[in-house]
């Protein structure tokens, strides 16, 4: 007997009715807010953390405008909640997501990969992020936060700086993961691009030392929340349990992106393969390792800037930067760098962050007191000169792959401006203040410190103006980019400018580190 | 005469990436940091207490080891189930699966039954001093990361009676059981340095 196999009857379905009445497409924010898509996720990461930037430094600025003599701007009893307020918005609000932000969009595309891993959950970061952010603003401004003086919102500051950090720490998660599962065929661990290398092991080490924080938060909170105070929730005590996280060795946690972007940077810009590269990827690695701090936390152990380990790392720092500066100098010397605003913030962000390790070295030594002074000015100038670097590569960073982001160049010359306010302020803000920390072994420099507050002014009042400026690069109608603008090397490259749907149509060969750059002059391996 | 049969030649190994399992791997090792930040602040002041001649718990106050032991044979015997699981589920053992994953949930219902219980029977008073806040703060995040572990597994558990876990796709089950071994291990830490130690 014949099966006669017949297709059942259509049921009807509703037509899909657009609720905002527009007759092709949702309006571009509708599109964003259920968008699970890595790139609209970046890019909203990046914008968001853009202007909390701004607020950030603004807000660093007006607590060290504090310091100096008779300026009163802010009053006495909430000056320590502005203190807090723009050292924490620095890293978790700024720092840290802008970072992510970059990864989620570009590690995906850097790697060959149709998408990120887990991207509803990165989506679920993005948003938790922002509402937790918001909190946390709105809940320091109704006289919580650390020390504040109304309980319950000293508890809402609490809960919602939690929230921050898991949410962070989910977009961690999702851009390690993509890196280590997600790559194309051929694509070795080995051979991936320095930012999404340096993406892992930032990831990694993030995902090690936040969830300390978010320990230190639980005891804080529980002891407050409950009503009597016994020792962790007392106001005093709060902001020195969670202090670890923006000072050494943590801070340079920070900054282990940075490393990774001043690399594809100057390869691509200089037209050259990067030299030793297995080197490179171990220094970045031994950067991560030593910038692990959540074991040094002075409030619970007052002896630790004195141990060997602190100090040794406080040195050791130094050298995997060292090693990273000669072989970017040898690529360098192997072609002829382009002269724009994403070279420049590449160059010039390894500067501040040398003068970091640099301080951090001076810091540990005991004869020098750098510890001894009533405000650590030091450990101030340690943060500004970090997260300025840091600033410094974002704004080169964005101007480098704005093309493929936003599908259109930013402005160079305002990038460059950008980049070179925020250098400017980095190196003038943070050396100001380490300069102002040897006033206890410099008699003269008591005198002065007036004077080194204004300058730490003047600079991070410049790097506030260095990530307004680079958000002004980008809104302005720079010229239409081609999908490689900059004869790149690596496999965002490969794709158009923005990306479509699925990231790639065909993916080229994948046999090195330079892919791109194979198919223009094969490798010495390829071509044998 | 026999029919002669063909044999066709094994069918290669799926390459896919463990992205859930790797993922798991991520978000259990920072969930482990939790706790290794919670337990290093409570050994430290343990130590600064004891060195200086004191007892760690005050006076009048006490935590018995019966539950805690209890727990912790709950506990090993979760990790066990839960391996059952995993092991079954690579031979398409749906019936073994479900009887397991069963289990570990029943286990990891008993530990919070057993651990309020022991919340009744502590001498101890949540904001009396810092003691209390980190015995409370350590042991009622550890039960925060069991019922996590206790939503992973269910929700594994109807995965799996969806079809969608399977001998050739069991990522989901055996992250499941990553995480769960991870909150049997942290436990195992937290009743030497608690409640054994005291």
């Amino acid at each position: 007997m014949a099966i006669t196999e017949t297709r059942p009857e259509p049921s009807s379905v509703e037509a899909h009715v657009n609720p905002w009445g527009a007759d092709d497409d949702y309006p571009s924010f509708a599109r964003s807010l259920g968008s699970s898509d890595h790139k609209t996720i970046g890019r909203l990461f990046v914008g968001f953390s853009l202007v909390f930037g701004v607020a950030s430094w603004a807000l660093v600025a007006l607590s060290s405008l504090h310091d100096i003599g008779d300026v009163d701007i802010v009053p006495d009893d909430s000056i320590f909640q502005v203190f807090t307020l723009g050292r924490l918005a620095l890293v978790f609000l700024f720092a840290l997501p802008l970072f992510l932000g970059l990864a989620i969009y570009v590690v995906p595309l850097q790697i060959g990969a149709s998408t990120i891993a887990f991207p509803r959950a990165a989506a679920l970061a993005f948003w938790t992020w922002l509402l937790g952010s918001v909190i946390l603003v709105i809940s320091y401004a109704s006289n919580g936060g650390f020390a504040g003086g109304r309980a319950n919102a000293v508890d809402l500051s609490l809960v919602a700086l939690a929230v921050v950090v898991m949410a962070l720490l989910l977009a961690a998660v999702c851009v390690v993961t993509t890196v280590v599962t997600l790559r194309t065929p051929g694509l070795r661990l080995d051979q991936v691009p320095m930012f999404s290398w340096s993406m892992l092991v930032a990831g990694s080490m993030w995902l090690l030392a936040l969830p300390v924080l978010l320990g230190n938060l639980l005891l804080i909170y529980l002891d407050h929340r409950l009503g009597r105070p016994s020792d962790f929730g007392v106001g005093l005590n709060q902001w020195p349990q969670v202090a670890w996280v923006v000072q050494q060795p943590q801070v340079f946690a920070l900054a282990i992106p940075v490393l990774g972007i001043i690399g594809d940077v100057i390869a691509t810009m200089t037209g050259a393969r990067q030299q030793n590269r297995g080197v490179m990827l171990g220094a970045i690695a031994a950067f991560g390792i030593l910038s692990f701090g959540a074991w040094a936390q002075p409030f619970f152990n007052d002896e630790v800037t004195t141990q060997w380990l602190y100090i040794g790392m406080g040195f050791a720092i130094l050298l995997p930067m060292l090693a990273l500066l000669g072989g970017w100098a040898t690529t360098m010397r192997a072609g002829k760098p382009k002269a724009n605003a994403a070279t420049a913030g590449a160059v010039l962000a390894l500067i501040p962050l040398l003068l970091a390790g640099l301080a951090s070295a001076l810091y540990t030594i005991d004869p020098l007191e750098l510890q001894d002074t009533e405000v650590p000015y030091a450990q101030y100038g340690v943060l500004v000169l970090v997260i300025g670097a840091a600033t410094v590569a974002a704004a080169g960073a964005l101007a480098y792959w704005a093309p493929k982001i936003w599908g259109r160049s930013a402005n160079n010359g305002v990038a460059l401006l950008a980049v070179m306010a925020s250098f400017g302020g980095a190196v003038i803000g943070g050396v100001a203040l380490v300069v102002n920390g040897f006033q206890v072994r410099l008699d003269g420099l008591a005198d002065a410190s007036d004077f080194l507050n204004g300058v730490a002014v003047a600079g991070v009042a410049l790097l506030a103006l260095g990530v307004l400026l680079a958000i002004v690069s980008l809104l302005g109608r720079g010229p239409a980019a081609g999908d490689d603008p900059w004869q790149g090397q690596t496999l965002e490259w490969a794709t158009t400018s923005p990306p479509p749907v699925g990231n790639f149509g065909t993916l080229p060969p994948v046999t090195s580190a330079e892919p791109l750059l194979d198919q223009r002059e094969p490798a010495p391996e390829v071509a044998s | 005469m026999a029919t002669p049969t063909h044999v066709l030649p094994p069918v290669p190994p799926v390459q896919r990436p463990r992205v859930l399992l790797l993922g798991t791997a991520f978000a259990t090792a920072a969930t482990v940091m939790v706790f290794a930040g919670l337990i290093g602040v409570y050994l430290s002041r343990r130590a600064e207490l004891v060195s200086a001649g004191d007892a760690w718990l005050p006076e009048g106050t006490d935590i018995p080891l019966q539950q805690p032991n209890v727990m912790l044979f709950t506990l090993i015997a979760s990790a066990i189930t839960v391996q059952w699981a995993v092991y079954a589920i690579t031979r398409n053992d749906r019936v073994n699966t479900y009887l397991a994953l069963g289990l570990t949930f029943a286990f990891g219902i008993a530990y919070i039954n057993m651990q309020s219980y022991l919340y009744t029977l502590m001498e101890f008073d949540i904001t009396a001093n810092q003691q209390g806040v980190l015995i409370y703060a350590i042991t009622g995040a550890h039960i925060i990361m069991v019922v996590l572990a206790m939503i992973f597994v269910a929700l594994m558990a109807f995965r799996a009676l969806a079809g969608q876990e399977s001998r050739r796709q069991h990522d989901g089950i055996s992250a499941a059981a990553l995480f769960w071994h991870a909150s049997v291990v942290v436990y195992a830490v937290i009743w030497i340095a608690v409640y054994v130690a005291k």
